[in-house]
């Protein structure tokens, strides 16, 4: 694997799991609970906050040897509103049902922490191709995070998967505010439980590597390996 | 400090990128907001494919502004499809969330039998409740397809002059959304707006 596919590859990891807009930063709370009511719903949020990502992330890119750092903030806030209302008219055209069902959450995408945060902390220092891939993949991590909630409350709030019936029951508590706090919540200590493991797995393997002497087989796990952190 | 000091200042500096991006952005959404303008004429074949299905031939009923006006919400056109004999009203209900002062409009078809003409027209019942639009409303997705659906299942309760409410359980006429309160008491009203007009209006009778 060459050193550009590593650079996109790590890029995609980051986004995707170790810097998981919804369930490892925990940024754009408001959306998350607002929205996640239904698959579709959330589908829809997530891939509208993946396309303003992207555009925002790729202007500011271009523009980052232009933009003053004392006015950086409000150049991307002006940048990242415009994509907003941009991507408002094209819904409101094309995907009208889309657009009536997001409501007011849609403007909010303006104010959405993970696009401020991705714009400062990676477009702002990073070259076109790496900004528009952080973009798409933060975005595509944000929107499996929503889908999810958003199937899971569906499922148990009104008994169907993406607007088909499959159940005929229903447990109002998921499709309030309550119950999209505990559905984050369970999504989030679930998510850092498998990447927690992930990663723990990773350190012993590492670390068991590191103890072998060149040349030999690897030796089979002890005691001491296995408790290394 | 001299002129040309002030040109080469980073305060100049960043007072020119911030007012150039603006007024590309300005230019940007002006040129778009022009591609991309939906019509009044395109507004309503789109809410009537929405409600019908398919494409339906409908006429205005004019009404004054005092017709127009009730107290729980605004009539803001009524047509009659000439399809079905039905007519069709999009009304806004106020009394939603944002201090009570946040409106829901939705489309209301209502069933009837005889003809305004013929002065024998009668309110059968509602055959379809369709969302239109909000101010202010952040749960309205909370609404769903069910939400609307029981307008429509209660047509006996319509017909013998009754209406919808979401803020008190009384029978029938219970109509809300879990988690949504204020928005169901809005698209109730809207729904009872539509009801008001079609007996006051166009039934000439009493709300």
């Amino acid at each position: 694997m060459n050193a550009s596919m590593k650079k996109y590859g790590k890029i995609a990891y980051d986004g995707l799991i170790t810097n998981n807009a919804t369930f490892k930063l925990v940024l754009g709370t408001c959306a998350t609970l607002g929205m996640s009511t239904s698959a579709v719903n959330s589908f829809g949020m997530g891939l509208s906050v993946t396309v303003v990502l992207l555009l925002s992330n790729v202007i500011i890119s271009l523009l980052r040897n232009v933009i003053p750092n004392t006015v950086r903030i409000p150049a991307f806030v002006v940048i990242i509103a415009t994509m907003v209302t941009l991507l408002r008219m094209v819904l409101e055209k094309y995907i009208p049902d889309l657009y009536d069902s997001m409501g007011v959450f849609l403007p909010l995408i303006v104010v959405n922490c993970v696009i401020l945060g991705r714009a400062e902390a990676f477009a702002s220092k990073q070259p076109v191709l790496e900004s528009a891939a952080d973009g798409i993949f933060t975005g595509l991590g944000l929107t499996c995070a929503l889908t999810l909630i958003g199937i899971i409350r569906e499922f148990l709030g009104s008994g169907s998967f993406f607007g088909i019936r499959v159940m005929d029951f229903k447990i109002g508590f998921f499709t309030n505010a309550a119950g999209a706090f505990f559905v984050y919540g369970i999504c989030i200590a679930l998510f850092v439980l498998i990447t927690d493991q992930i990663d723990r797995a990773k350190r012993v393997k590492q670390a068991r590597l590191l103890r072998v002497p060149a040349g030999d087989a690897p030796l089979p796990p002890t005691d001491a390996q296995t408790e290394v952190k | 400090m001299t002129v040309k000091a002030f040109f080469k200042s980073t305060a100049f500096k960043s007072l020119a990128v911030l007012i150039a991006i603006v007024l590309a952005a300005g230019a940007l959404l002006a040129i778009c907001n022009d591609l991309l303008h939906i019509s009044e004429e395109e507004r309503l074949a789109r809410s009537l494919s929405k409600i019908y299905g398919t494409d339906v031939t409908a006429t205005e009923v004019q009404l004054t502004e005092e017709e127009r006006s009730y107290t729980y919400g605004t009539v803001n056109a009524v047509y009659y499809v000439q399809n079905d004999g039905n007519y069709l009203f999009q009304t806004t209900g106020k009394g939603g969330y944002s201090n009570g002062n946040g409106k829901v409009t939705l489309w209301t078809v209502i069933t009837c039998t005889g003809t305004r003409e013929g002065g024998d027209l009668a309110l059968t019942g509602i055959e379809k409740v369709v969302y239109d639009s909000n101010e202010g409303q952040s749960f309205i997705s909370t609404l769903g397809a069910s939400f609307y659906a029981a307008f429509a299942d209660r047509d006996e309760l319509v017909a013998g002059g009754g209406y919808f409410t979401a803020t008190e359980e009384t029978d029938d006429l219970y109509n809300v959304a879990t988690g949504a309160s204020e928005s169901s008491n809005a698209a109730c009203n809207a729904v009872n707006t539509a009801l008001a007009c079609f007996r006051t209006v166009l039934m000439g009778g009493d709300a």
